[in-house]
């Protein structure tokens, strides 16, 4: 009896994890699927559709470029950081540059140096342009490449491969590109991909500082799929055909990147090179100083600008500063800010909670799935997968309730927690556990008392990660909610795209805090857990 | 020939003054002790790696010229640890090459890796030439990474338990070729072992625990068998 209920647990829990892991690629497949009145003469209008090249040109221009600049920044500022005293500085730098949303960096630097900003010096920066969106893409990814670079520097002997390098008459900088740089490439193929899929389809920071004319490509799919003008059906489904191609091909462009890179790096180990193309290194010790500043400007711009802060007088400004846009505001933003926290942190805690159940099955059957199957969420494009979402959604007469849309939201929080607990997880040592069972605990008890606690710190991180991947979410809060439930993200997204630059600021500011509080709380609950292993730890 | 002069191991609480050392061409100095009284730190210290949780002060002179305040690159000495650490993104023949010396003899690819399988030819291991470090046997690794050592033409080679992963067979044959090699190429080595039975009879021996201090104490035991 007790072993069929036991099966039965296991056989449901797998069904669960299967399930969300497998809703990105439903959503791929149902969006792709032809409705009944499309055909492909429809292919025609879509291709002639007046500057597609050019958008489709820029949207993949964008998603590889920043990407690639955002290895190599990252690389530079890991090889100086690591095996360095200040290592842990670096580890605390990187969290709450992680957990400023995408959106309130790129609106962040237009408050700061677009044509009337805070500097009043015009620093070339458009207001709309592909280089402030590629800017903000990089500032944002990275510190996530670090956290990848970071956790996959663990594993390596990092240490010993420069020691011997050095040893064999290489300065530092050459062991760094010759025999670091390759290995860390092929372990960060994922991280790479994650962040080119986000690119290639993000829409809220494209809608409001990617440029105009012609949009991102992801934009206009977007306008086509929400439109009911007659053949915009059929331009979005095309358009959709042509995004995962665009994906196909950005694979196509990294494994190129990676070959090419992996050649030149090989050839210079065998030529015993003295290229000199790593003294760049150095300068990038400034690089997260620089950010934390920036993030730091960001935010009080926003802060000032809510406050009504005006920079055109003459007396005061703190004299000036006021209350009354968020008294005037409250009425309009605390509905969204409440469906922002409350599906964040059902989201978050259901996400963590899956990805945790995802490693313990695996664990037990002591095979572990490939990593690219459970983060399918973060590396297809995402408006492609909540096409099909949407579709299902309509066909299942789903209602606009919070629900949908926490369900919406799952696929990528659990891609997320799992992203940052599988390191920790496996990192935990059996014996621990062999230890309590020989005390008498049960198999559970056991899990919850040593495995559990040992992992606390790294899940409230990972909880800090879900639940800010949750706030930022606009696509498919939209989508899945059709406007009707709204949350911080979907205001300040409405808002942006207007003219109001202090209810703009406030937004922002309420977007940007709420992870950040998520982080600070994550961080403090997590110091009075010692000895446990934490998401930086691993 | 490699000389180390008033050389001093100092961490909180003891230390440990090394007697004057004297190291000829293809000599072999094996340094002993118990675990944690900075064997390794003391390898470590020699090859240019400084540690953070002791002070070592002293000169090395190899041939004469002073290389205590060189970086790493810039002193010529090998090291051969237990894990050789041979780089897995290149195969055992390219490993070699990133080691030979950057000088006109091999300035082309196809020149240094035509004296990379020289080398292995010689030791007979030509048919590991292609392969990847992951698909080699400890003893292959042991071997290789020697090879990668000497190839990197050092004036000094440091062994940190170099055979300490291998069975006890594999032990003693890489253990007798590798002295063979250091003999035969005259470079002047040291190596740290825990095992007795590692040291070749003809090398000579500093016993670490012989020179330590605790501090404001007497000397634990008196000096001998200084080399």
């Amino acid at each position: 009896m007790a072993a069929t209920i036991r099966r039965l647990g296991l056989a449901s829990g797998w069904l669960l994890v299967s399930l969300i892991s497998l809703l990105p690629s439903l959503g791929i497949v149902v969006g792709l699927w032809p409705p009944e009145q499309i055909t492909f003469a429809d292919i025609r209008p879509f291709l002639a559709y007046q500057g597609l090249s050019t958008s489709v040109f820029m949207t993949l221009f964008s998603a590889i470029f920043s990407t690639l600049i955002s290895l190599y920044i990252a690389f530079m500022v890991y090889s100086q950081y690591h095996l360095s005293r200040r290592l842990q500085s670096f580890e605390k730098y990187l969290a709450p540059l992680l957990s400023l949303p995408h959106l309130a960096v790129a609106l962040g630097l237009v408050f700061l140096f677009s044509n009337g900003s805070l500097f009043f010096v015009d620093s070339g920066l458009p207001r709309k342009g592909l280089s402030t969106l590629i800017i903000a893409i990089v500032i944002k990814e990275v510190p996530f490449f670090l956290l990848i670079f970071s956790a996959i520097g663990r594993q390596l002997p990092i240490k010993y491969w420069l020691l011997q390098g050095k040893a064999l008459g290489y300065q530092d900088y050459r062991c760094w590109w010759f025999l670091v740089f390759p290995p860390l490439l092929k372990q960060s193929r994922l991280a790479l991909l994650a962040a080119t899929a986000y690119t290639l389809s993000v829409v809220d920071i494209s809608f409001l500082v990617g440029p105009n004319i012609p949009e991102l490509f992801a934009v206009s799919m977007y306008r086509w799929q929400t439109s009911f003008g007659i053949g915009d059906q059929a331009l979005a489904f095309w358009a959709n055909v042509l995004l995962l191609g665009l994906l196909v091909l950005s694979i196509v462009a990294l494994y190129a990147h990676e070959k090419l890179l992996f050649i030149a790096c090989k050839n210079w180990a065998v030529l015993g090179s003295t290229i000199r193309l790593g003294i760049i290194n150095r300068l990038f010790v400034a690089w997260l100083p620089m950010t934390g500043v920036l993030t730091l400007l960001m935010v009080m711009v926003f802060a000032l600008w809510s406050f009504g802060a005006n920079w055109q007088t003459d007396g005061n400004l703190l004299a000036s500063l006021h209350t009354r846009l968020w008294q005037d505001e409250w009425l309009f933003f605390s509905l969204p800010l409440q469906n922002s926290v409350l599906i964040g942190l059902v989201a978050g805690l259901l996400g963590v909670a899956c990805a945790l159940l995802a490693l313990e099955l695996q664990r037990r059957r002591g095979v572990y799935l490939p990593d690219y199957y459970w983060l399918l969420a973060i590396l297809l494009p995402q408006l492609s997968m909540v096409l099909g979402w949407q579709v299902s959604h309509i066909w299942l007469e789903g209602s606009y309730h919070s629900a949908w849309i926490i369900l919406s939201h799952l696929p990528f929080t659990f891609a997320y927690a799992y992203l940052v607990l599988k390191g920790p997880f496996q990192s935990i040592e059996p014996r621990y556990e062999l230890l309590a069972a020989s005390f008498g605990y049960s198999y559970w008890q056991c899990w919850y008392k040593v495995r559990f606690r040992l992992l606390l710190p790294a899940v409230l991180s990972a909880f800090a990660i879900t639940f800010s991947v949750s706030v930022a979410q606009y696509i498919p809060t939209l989508m899945i909610g059709a406007g009707r439930v709204t949350t911080i993200t979907t205001e300040a997204v409405a808002i942006g795209t207007g003219s109001q630059q202090d209810v703009m600021a406030l937004y922002i500011l309420l977007q940007s805090v709420l992870p950040f509080v998520a982080f600070l709380m994550a961080a403090l609950l997590a110091q009075r857990f010692r000895g446990s292993v934490d998401v930086k730890a691993h | 020939m490699l000389k180390l002069i008033d050389c001093q191991i100092d961490a909180t609480g003891w230390e440990i003054k090394i007697p004057d050392i004297q190291l000829g061409k293809g000599e072999l100095l094996v340094i002993t002790g118990p675990s944690g009284i900075g064997k390794s730190t003391l390898l470590h210290w020699l090859l240019g790696n400084i540690p953070r949780h002791v002070n070592i002060s002293g000169k090395i002179l190899i041939d004469d010229i002073d290389v205590s305040q060189q970086a790493i690159e810039r002193r010529h000495i090998g090291l051969l640890m237990q894990d050789v650490y041979l780089f897995p993104h290149l195969s055992v023949q390219d490993n070699i090459c990133f080691a030979l010396p950057k000088d006109t003899h091999f300035s082309s690819k196809k020149q240094r890796r035509i004296e990379a399988m020289r080398m292995l030819e010689q030791i007979n291991l030509a048919h590991l030439g292609e392969r990847y470090p992951q698909n080699l046997s400890g003893g292959e690794r042991s071997r290789v990474g020697l090879v990668r050592a000497l190839a990197n033409k050092p004036k000094v080679m440091l062994l940190d338990e170099p055979f300490a992963a291998l069975d006890p067979t594999n032990r003693e044959q890489v253990g007798r070729w590798a002295f063979q090699q250091l003999a035969q190429q005259h470079i002047p080595s040291i190596m740290v072992t825990h095992d007795k039975n590692d040291i070749p009879e003809s090398a000579k021996q500093l016993n670490l625990a012989d020179f330590f201090l605790q501090k404001d104490q007497h000397q634990i035991s008196l000096d001998r068998n200084n080399p």
